[in-house]
């Protein structure tokens, strides 16, 4: 493994006695692709503010790009590129007055702002928007936008909080692209994301939870961290389905996508046959029950769930 | 300190003003309206002040007391009353500011140049018109007493002069007069010529609250090179104001600039840094826009207005206050634009004052560099 990028050691931050992030301890690779993950308020912004060096550390150590956090956070600035996720650039300045600013104020060789702007605007596809003020810009064009003046000046890092919400699916999967064709030249980024398709793409991901970082490893890892197999079932009456197959035994756990039910169970092979007897038991008409690779979006639910029966108790 | 940086922001910040019509409302139109209003609301010369006249002597000489008397545009004879109720009525009422009571001896005691038995009764609930009647009452009485002496001595063969052993002329120097808006305008130009100060000091708050000051945190940019960037635009458009105000002050006000106008912009560029920089630190230290509307008009302009000496004077000010008011820059820019306009004064006299906003500007905006974090929170 390459040399690491950033790596905290018990990296804490309170606000007042709420401990946004607690203790975490991470080690991210030279090129990585890492996503943060975790419900709302588990602390991913908190996380990425810290490693921008825009929060103060209330406890713990943190190196980005070699540097000390505590010591040195305006050494660090130079090598990270940082989005907001709000849209953070100026309003009544074109696009191509953006990236000058950009550039200017990261010092970028003024020889090469053109270049450098044009492969930019190339690579976000927004050329034939240059000189469009930014907030006429969809809410997609601004995100790459965004993007764009993050990387002016070349950044090795990349720390992006929810870089697509609130984008429509095709942007979505355009903006990914960019980032995948930056990691595999060497770009160490590390992204927060609510959509577990997303989460699917990073080399690595870190589900947090109320200030910690609870899980940390490969998305497949993360898949086979479900307590058993998938069971999908479609049907037009999922809520009497849901009420039927709920309190059988070796149901773990039923989570509801739109018209289907996707049922957690110990092991599929032996639960389908039992599932099909109640269903037809109670008149439950469905279209079809049949057992599933698990996904990301599974596995972090089921994760959340176990999380949050564990705090309760 | 880097002067690319700088010269970013700076560039940055005009588009924002030059494509921001609320900014440049703000900076470019608003110090004008101000003066049009402070100017015509604070500084009416008094005229056609309304008084009443009571004549218990009736006599020729009375009657032609009280015209002369009324005889200007000053007071203008609002009743002749036949008792002190109705004067007091009328004074309640508001319909005269003051009165003239003349003695049943009056003619008499004039005649014999014994006296002028009279009095004058004014409403103490308006003092200014009040005063305002007195004093030209008072100029009046002296003229109307000169014309029945000199009758007289005439009369007796007496030269007039012997008589005016002393002859008292009161001048009254650069504002001859006494009009209070001549000196009253190059006060308020003062104070009107300061408002961008509150422009810079919402433009921070504005990074703030639309997240862009977040991008410029996590930028390598020193902290004073952002200040300064955000101060200079401010200081340019605030310029076009240092033309357009004493322009309107000379045309339309008719104020007289008797000092030179390329020593009024410079000293006038020193004012705008000494107080663009106190701009600049309410910007730091306040996060909402609204926050940074309030403290600006708490620390700037309303002691702009009461302690920089505009309208009531610094030495007559408790010691605390005199204090305070030596670090308002309008307080120094005050003595400047006056010094400039009515005396006419040069570097040698005002060089005290230009030392003052320089360093205030230098004091401020390294406060406001010191305590500006680039942190969020």
């Amino acid at each position: 493994m390459a040399e690491a990028s950033i790596e905290t050691r018990g990296l804490t931050r309170l606000f007042k006695d709420n401990r946004a992030v607690d203790g975490l301890d991470l080690t991210i690779a030279e090129g990585e692709l890492f996503g943060l993950i975790g419900p709302d308020g588990a602390g991913k912004t908190t996380t990425l503010r810290l490693l921008a060096g825009l929060l103060a550390i209330s406890a713990g150590e943190a190196r980005v790009a070699g540097h000390d956090l505590r010591k040195e956070a305006e050494a660090i600035k130079p090598h990270i590129g940082y989005m907001a996720q709000e849209f953070s650039l100026y309003a009544e300045l074109t696009v191509a007055e953006n990236l000058q600013f950009f550039s200017e104020i990261y010092a970028v060789d003024p020889t090469q702002i053109l270049e450098k702007s044009e492969r930019l605007l190339a690579f976000a596809g927004l050329n034939e928007f240059k000189q469009r003020r930014a907030e006429h810009l969809s809410g997609g064009m601004k995100k790459k936008l965004a993007l764009a003046c993050t990387l002016i000046h070349d950044p090795q890092i990349l720390l992006l909080d929810e870089p697509t919400t609130g984008v429509d699916p095709v942007s979505r999967r355009e903006f990914w692209e960019i980032l995948t064709e930056l990691n595999l030249g060497g770009t160490t980024i590390v992204v927060s994301t609510p959509y577990m398709d997303e989460a699917d793409r990073c080399a690595r991901v870190g589900l947090m939870y109320q200030g910690r970082m609870v899980f940390c490893d490969t998305p497949m890892a993360i898949r086979e961290q479900l307590p058993g197999d998938v069971v999908e079932l479609h049907t037009q009456d999922w809520r009497a389905a849901r009420g039927v197959v709920a309190s059988l035994p070796g149901v773990l756990q039923v989570q509801t996508y739109g018209e289907s039910l996707h049922l957690i169970v110990d092991s599929a092979e032996q639960r389908l046959p039992q599932l099909v007897c109640a269903l037809e038991d109670h008149n439950i008409p469905y279209r079809s029950l049949r057992a599933a690779p698990p996904r990301m979006e599974e596995a972090f639910i089921s994760l959340i769930h176990q999380l949050q029966a564990h705090g309760e108790s | 300190m880097s002067w690319r940086n700088i010269r970013a922001v700076i560039r940055k910040e005009i588009q924002h003003i030059l494509r921001d019509r609320g900014t440049l409302i703000m900076v470019l139109i608003t110090p004008t309206m101000i003066l049009l209003i402070m100017a015509y609301s604070l500084t009416v010369d008094l005229e056609h002040i309304p008084i009443a006249a009571l004549d218990q002597n009736r006599t020729s000489v009375s009657r032609a007391f009280i015209q002369q008397i009324t005889a200007g545009e000053d007071l203008d004879l609002y009743a002749q009353v036949g008792s002190i109720d109705e004067i007091e009525s009328m004074l309640v009422k508001g319909e005269i500011k003051a009165a003239v009571v003349i003695a049943p001896d009056f003619s008499e005691t004039v005649l014999s140049l014994r006296g002028l038995p009279m009095q004058v009764i004014i409403d103490g609930t308006e003092p200014e018109s009040g005063y305002f009647a007195v004093d030209h009452i008072g100029q009046r009485v002296e003229r109307f007493i000169r014309d029945v002496m000199a009758d007289q001595m005439q009369a007796i063969g007496v030269p007039e002069e012997a008589l005016l052993p002393i002859d008292i002329r009161i001048r009254a120097w650069y504002n001859p007069g006494l009009k209070p808006r001549v000196d009253m305008i190059p006060g308020l130009i003062s104070m009107v010529l300061g408002f961008p100060a509150l422009s810079v000091a919402l433009t921070l708050a504005h990074e703030r609250e639309h997240g862009t000051l977040e991008q410029l945190m996590v930028s390598p940019i020193g902290r004073a090179d952002l200040l300064i960037g955000k101060m200079i635009p401010y200081i340019i458009v605030g310029m076009a104001n240092v033309i357009i105000i004493p322009m309107l002050a000379m045309l339309w006000f008719d104020i007289p600039f008797n000092g030179s106008f390329p020593l009024f912009m410079l000293l006038s560029a020193f004012f705008l840094f000494g107080i663009l920089s106190m701009g600049i630190i309410i910007g730091v230290f306040m996060h909402t826009q609204a926050a940074a509307m309030a403290v600006s008009f708490l620390l700037i302009f309303f002691p702009g207005f009461f302690l920089t000496g505009i309208f009531f004077p610094i030495a007559s000010m408790p010691e605390v206050m005199r204090m305070e008011a030596l670090f308002l820059p309008g307080t120094h820019y005050a003595v400047i634009s006056r010094g400039l306009f009515l005396t006419g004064a040069g570097m040698d006299i005002l060089w005290p004052y230009a030392v003052m906003l320089v360093g205030l500007g230098f004091v401020f905006t390294g406060v406001a560099s010191l305590f500006f974090r680039k942190r969020l929170g």
